[in-house]
């Protein structure tokens, strides 16, 4: 030792040692739930994750969850699984919230007192018991879509013990006109999964393959290899997008028809590639370029239906498809347990056919997504919903019981694809009256088994005894049941395909109904990190709007924010309206999602609720509607609110923009000695779809603000995706930190509370700010956000803190770190390990997030680096490249779209 | 005689005050409570109780400063030309022109440390060696602002109290004489043991004069830092070397203006009339009509250049300023400080109180909307040009801003009550040597 004295910051280190120490010898982990087995290894107790499935759709996305102190706080695309391939929507990444949901239900409720939770298995044993004898007489099984081989095996042994007992599946949102038109081309319910991996041509008629969906990551991952292969081939595929409803696909095509009705175009594309069996035909003055660009690329085309689309349409490109000899449409078995309709119509039917005494409703809210159902559901003798809130559905019911979080339970799932996977519990149960789907249907059967026993039962059927627990653990571990994608159907077009041209819509404005981005039908309008997370194409939050094109505004007097009385068919509603560029004239979008009732705190009322208005007979598209100025204002809350006047670079194939010396500068420069760490960023991949943003809010414990907040423009988002859109093309620009060389917010701090590290990070030192804000005022990127109020104590939900990453006290600037703690985890383990930090082994939550791999992040003093291959692309830029800051974050250009084929 | 004419002065704090001024103190008082509830409110609910956002990080905090510090400063420049030139209008007004200065700066110190977001911790950008081994960072604008405003806070202190320690132990002897004991004694402190002799004469003529020539520099630096921090960041209407002109050139109506109307009200309200005569009005209505055409130079200037010559990013930034969301603004601070004064070249307007008080007003009103145009409107178009949710002041920032000008007005009727208005030794000094005396 010697003489003097340590120092503060010793002083601090070696406090900091021994209480490290002590919370290490004191921690014995904490209690298992589910098998850490996936990566367990890696990062060891504390840092398992956990491989398991989350279902849109009834259809699954395998991913992994990483878990601190028995709660899940992030979840991360598992590569294994073919709807997932490492990638994340939306959907998963706030799944973690949902599961700390603080207004999730939480008590079995009879008549909306709480019960204990044996009141509910004895009255399901009643139930059974009356039904029994009369073979179930009465009984209706109201379900989301389901593909879950054990759900699916456990609702048909009820309806062979109850057979005349019904089920329907339900989701507002069924293709149920897909399912109808395949009927009508193939004589069978065929599912299509389009590879784009192959496709050269792809025409998508209402179809949002790009867009939020069961299928999106893998349809996007494949979708940009192919353009980043086209590019480097200096031959672009071509994606072409036929739509009213402005979508991520539509931003994205090379060419976008804007179109009230798609059947007339497509009919005329049908005529113009003489597809055998047509009932009639159709011109259409763009169809004969996008029929030639079809034809050019012969069985590399593809013609995608969407689900808001009439049979006709649906049954028009399945003919199309067949008569191209389509090698990238590949049939398969529909996922679903019993495939068949699932809209409102579908349900209506179900509730108004045969006396309904006992009605079950698992899983879903087709009171709150389907409004014209409440009637017919309420006053059943017996009623039961399980769901995740006490929920519209829950008040019609006489019984509600709390539903198991995904993450929580045991299950199974299919992907889109039918590859089946094993859902397992990754977190402390955090409402223990909570079950599964799967535990009430067992009850309903009179089993004793529950969660795990049941899904075992189902594959043990199916795999047999023998060598049966090493295959299950190897299925945990993996994710993903190997081997069991649906087999390739080749099914014949059928000769009277063409149901015919459907009856012409009402002349007048046309009411088209579309799911919101990010809440769907409503079913996430109770998590705020959807709501607040701005809409790819609109930049709204909390809330929505009726969208109308620019023309109709102007011809009805209206501009963004003027509140309306909506009119159709005898019912209103009023609603503010958003002129978008992208909207077809003749048409107004109602998005669906918003104004839920019994929404909870974060759910209710946020917008309007379109599907007030959605008849379930014409669930898409109905009119005329009006729109009739109320005189108020209603204002639209958006992040963005305008188009900024500069949009990003767009580069002719194989052309380049030549790259910037850097200019004289009065600070000396800095050798790195060691990592330089930078990111590029594709803006020819992004498709805009909000996971990066998403993914950056959960890992790095970004606060929700609220509705208010977000309107004065105080959102926390550390990486916003700002929108250009003009005319002919669409630009998304994820902006994080750029990370800058000659960073102007450090010399401005006056407290030195933002500072450059050693390997180029800029960094923010939370607990030295005094937040003057100047740092803000000169970033040219406007990337750094304030603390205006304490968001992060009043937010609560602690157990979903990532604990590596600091909370932002009142008072203080925050920003992207480029994940710095990701950083430290990879040094430390490369240290441990004696040797450097690998490339790729750093990956930010954004790129980890990212469908398309758009994001790449690296060691840019590491030639050979993926991040310092990507910036020496010709087409690699710095945003504001003139101000010299020497971003560490770049950006490669957008590629214009080839030809398209068209005159125009 | 001049001894009579120095007693009606000094008699003016002594004397009982009339209902006029107890009201106008209530009102004050009520302004500052109203301070206090906003101070109060920001610091335990935070920064998010204003209107500011992203990327209008400063709204009225900065607006307001900025104001403050000009009218400090034009009054403060006021009365050291006067000082420096040994002027005859000093005799009148310099005093309060001086409590004014002072009073502006007390109102503008709040807001550098309550805009912070974490105000309590405001003594880090002092330089001073802290636990942390940290110093502040000296590249930064903010730090040099640190030095200018606590400079200009002393600085100008001292100037005040210097011309103000004759005159102290004038109050005092009266004080005594009247046998208010404990008020001679206060006096008698502030007066630091003046008695008159011919070496206290010499001496403080020195340091008056010294302290005025050192004010004259610091007024354009106080200034010119506040504009530093605007010029020094990359926004592109801020990033222009004409801005520490723009910010002292049309400071200059805001303290003037002021000067006017406090002059035009003590000439009336306390009748006053002798000491600050139509000559002294008509020079201060000139100097403030003066200030306003240098502004109108300056804007002119201003256009050109913004709309005209500079690159294309300011002249966009410049056009959004003048022509976007904020343009009313722009144009009423032009109407304001650079037309509106410009009535002031005329007697008949100058002179008389009921026009000049409102134009005085006025222009101290122009220069603060001028400010409001600078710190929002020049942040309208940043170097992304991404339209986003416009900034809109909260209650709480119009209680800030209202509870300080109640602030100042508090302070100037404290220091009418309890010294000199005018100078009373140069008074005597100026009776002395006039030829009607």
């Amino acid at each position: 030792m010697t003489d003097t004295p340590p120092d503060r910051r010793e002083v601090l280190r070696l406090a900091a040692a021994s209480l490290a120490l002590a919370a290490a010898g004191c921690d014995s982990g904490p209690d298992e739930f589910g098998h850490p087995l996936h990566g367990a290894a890696e990062g060891g107790g504390e840092a398992a994750s956990f491989a398991t499935v989350l279902e849109l759709g009834g259809l699954g996305r395998g991913v992994l969850v990483r878990r601190r102190g028995g709660h899940a706080i992030k979840l991360e695309g598992n590569p294994d699984h073919p709807a997932s391939l490492g990638a994340t929507d939306v959907f998963a990444e706030a799944a973690v919230l949902s599961l700390h949901d603080p207004a999730r239900s939480r008590r079995v409720r009879e008549g909306g007192r709480p019960r204990p939770p044996a009141a509910l298995d004895a009255a399901l044993a009643s139930v059974r018991a009356e039904l029994l004898p009369r073979g179930g007489a009465g009984l209706l099984l109201v379900t989301g879509p389901i593909a879950s081989p054990t759900t699916a095996r456990l609702i048909r042994a009820v309806l062979q013990d109850f057979p005349a007992a019904r089920w329907q599946q339900h989701d507002p949102l069924a293709d149920d006109a897909g399912l109808e038109g395949a009927t009508r081309a193939f004589g069978q319910p065929v599912a299509t999964l389009p590879d784009f991996a192959l496709a050269r041509c792809v025409l998508a008629l209402g179809a949002d393959p790009l867009g939020p969906g069961p299928a999106q990551l893998r349809l996007a991952r494949d979708w940009s290899h192919a353009r980043a292969e086209g590019r480097d081939r200096g031959d672009l595929p071509v994606l072409m997008v036929a739509e009213a409803t402005p979508t991520l696909t539509g931003a994205r095509a090379d060419r976008r028809l804007a179109m009230r009705e798609v059947e007339p175009f497509t009919r005329a594309i049908a005529t113009a590639l003489r597809v055998p069996g047509l009932a009639d035909t159709g011109t259409h003055p763009e169809a004969a370029p996008v029929a030639k660009a079809l034809l050019r690329a012969g069985e590399a085309a593809v013609v995608l239906a969407g689900p808001s689309q009439p049979v006709a349409v649906q049954a028009l490109a399945h003919a199309i498809n067949a008569t191209l000899g389509s090698t990238v449409m590949r049939h398969v078995e529909p996922p679903f347990a019993r495939p068949g309709p699932m809209g409102d119509s579908a349900l209506a039917a179900a509730l108004a056919a045969g006396a309904v005494t006992h009605l079950l409703v698992l899983g879903v809210n087709p009171a709150g997504t389907a409004p014209a159902l409440r009637g017919t559901m309420a006053q059943r003798p017996f009623s039961l919903h399980l769901g995740a809130h006490v929920d519209e559905t829950a008040h019609l019911c006489r019984w509600h019981a709390p539903l198991a979080h995904e993450l929580e339970g045991w299950g199974d799932t299919r992907a889109f694809d039918g590859t089946a996977a094993i859902r397992q519990p990754a977190t402390t149960p955090l409402v223990p009256e909570a079950r599964g789907l799967d535990d009430v249907l067992a009850a309903l059967l009179g089993l004793a088994e529950r969660g795990e026993a049941l899904v075992r039962a189902t594959w043990q059927a199916s795999w047999g005894e023998a060598g049966f627990e090493p295959r299950w653990r190897a299925a945990l571990e993996a994710g993903v049941v190997e081997g069991t994608e649906s087999p390739a159907l080749r099914p014949a077009l059928r000769a009277d395909w063409d149901p015919g041209p459907p009856a012409p819509p009402p002349s007048g404005l046309l009411a088209i109904f579309a799911p919101d981005p990010h809440l769907l039908d409503g079913r996430f309008a109770e998590n705020a990190w959807l709501q607040e997370l701005p809409r790819p194409l609109t930049k709204t939050a909390w809330g929505n709007a009726v969208l109308v094109a620019p023309a109709d505004a102007a011809a009805l007097g209206l501009t963004a924010g003027d509140e309306v009385l909506v009119e159709l068919a005898g019912r209103s509603l009023k609603a503010p309206v958003l002129p978008l560029p992208a909207q077809p004239s003749g048409c107004v979008t109602l998005p669906l999602g918003g104004g839920r009732e019994a929404g909870g705190e974060v759910g209710t009322a946020r917008g309007f609720d379109a599907a007030l208005l959605r008849d379930p007979a014409s669930p898409w598209a109905a009119g005329p509607v009006t729109l009739r100025r109320t005189g108020q204002r209603a204002a639209i809350i958006a992040t963005q609110t305008g188009m900024p006047a500069d949009p990003p670079p767009v580069l002719a194939p194989g052309e380049s923009i030549p790259p910037r010396a850097p200019g004289p500068s009065l600070y000396p420069g800095w050798t790195y000695e060691g990592q330089a760490w930078g990111m590029a960023i594709d803006l020819d991949s992004c498709i805009g779809c909000n996971a990066c943003a998403i993914a950056c809010q959960a890992e790095n414990n970004t606060p929700v603000v609220g509705p208010q907040e977000v309107a004065r423009g105080r959102e926390m988002h550390w990486l916003r995706i700002d929108l250009h859109q003009a005319e002919d093309h669409t630009i998304f620009q994820p902006v994080p930190c750029m990370h800058c060389e000659k960073a102007p917010c450090e010399v401005v701090c006056p407290v030195n509370a933002t500072v450059h590290d050693d390997q180029g990070l800029n960094l923010m030192v939370y607990p030295r700010c005094i937040g003057t804000r100047t740092c803000s005022n000169n970033c040219p990127y406007k990337v750094r956000r304030f603390n205006w109020f304490d968001y992060a104590r009043s937010e609560g939900g602690l157990a979903l803190r990532n604990p590596d990453v600091p909370v932002r006290p009142r008072g203080v600037i925050e920003k992207c770190t480029y994940c710095q703690h990701r950083i430290a985890t990879a040094r430390t383990q490369a240290r441990l390990e004696g040797r450097p930090v690998r490339d790729g082994e750093v990956e930010t939550a954004c790129q980890r997030a990212c469908p398309t791999q758009a994001i790449t992040f690296g060691d840019v003093n590491d030639p050979a680096s993926a991040v310092s291959r990507a910036k020496e692309e010709g087409r690699n830029y710095a945003l504001l490249g003139e101000l010299d800051t020497r971003p560490r974050t770049t950006y490669l250009a957008r590629i214009a779209p080839g030809d398209t084929g068209s005159a125009g | 005689m001049s001894r009579a004419d120095a007693r009606t002065i000094s008699g003016v704090p002594l004397a009982r005050f009339g209902l006029a001024w107890w009201l106008a103190f209530g009102a004050a008082a009520g302004g500052v409570v109203l301070l206090g509830v906003a101070i109060a409110v920001l610091l335990w609910r935070g920064t998010g109780v204003w209107g500011t956002n992203i990327p209008y990080v400063w709204g009225f905090d900065l607006i307001n400063y900025v104001w403050w510090i000009g009218v400090a400063n034009a009054a403060s420049l006021f009365a050291v030309i006067l000082v420096l030139r040994r002027h005859g209008l000093r005799t009148a007004v310099n005093r309060f022109a001086e409590a004014a200065a002072l009073a502006a700066v007390v109102a503008a110190a709040l807001y550098p440390i309550l805009h912070l977001g974490r105000p309590w911790l405001f003594h880090w950008v002092f330089p001073y060696p802290a636990t942390t081994q940290f110093w502040p960072q000296f590249r930064s604008t903010l730090i040099w602002d640190f030095w200018g405003i606590t400079s200009h806070v002393l600085v100008t202190g001292l100037f005040w109290t210097i011309g103000l320690i004759p005159d102290l132990a004038t109050m005092r002897e009266r004080a005594a004489a009247r046998g208010r004991r404990v008020l001679a004694l206060a006096y008698g402190i502030g007066a630091l043991g003046w008695r008159g002799s011919m070496a206290h004469w010499a001496r403080h003529q020195l340091a008056y004069r010294l302290v005025a020539a050192l004010l004259l520099p610091l007024l354009l630096a106080a200034q010119t830092v506040v504009a530093l921090e605007f010029a020094t960041t990359v926004m592109p209407d801020w990033h222009q070397a004409r801005l520490p002109l723009h910010v002292v050139v049309t400071g200059l109506p805001s303290g003037l203006g002021v000067v006017l109307a406090l002059a035009a009200l003590l000439r009336e309200g306390l009748g006053l009339h002798r000491e600050i005569d139509d000559g002294d009005m008509r020079l201060l209505s000139r100097l403030t009509a003066a200030a306003a055409t240098a502004c109108l130079w300056i804007y002119a200037e201003e256009l050109l250049f913004g709309l005209v010559l500079e690159g294309p990013e300011t002249r966009a930034a410049m056009a959004i300023r003048a022509f976007g969301t904020y343009a009313a603004i722009y144009w009423a601070a032009v109407v304001l400080t650079a037309l509106l004064p410009l009535l002031l070249w005329s007697d008949r307007i100058g002179l008389g109180a009921w026009t000049a008080v409102p134009i005085g007003l006025l222009a101290a009103a122009g220069v603060w909307l001028d400010r409001f145009s600078l710190v929002v409107a020049g942040a309208e178009r940043s170097n992304l040009p991404l339209p986003r949710p416009p900034y809109g002041p909260s209650g709480w920032e119009w209680g800030l801003f209202l509870g300080t000008i109640a602030l100042f007005a508090l302070l100037m009727l404290v220091f009418a009550r309890l010294v000199p208005v005018v100078s009373m030794y140069e008074m005597r000094h100026e009776e002395a040597e006039s030829p009607a005396a």
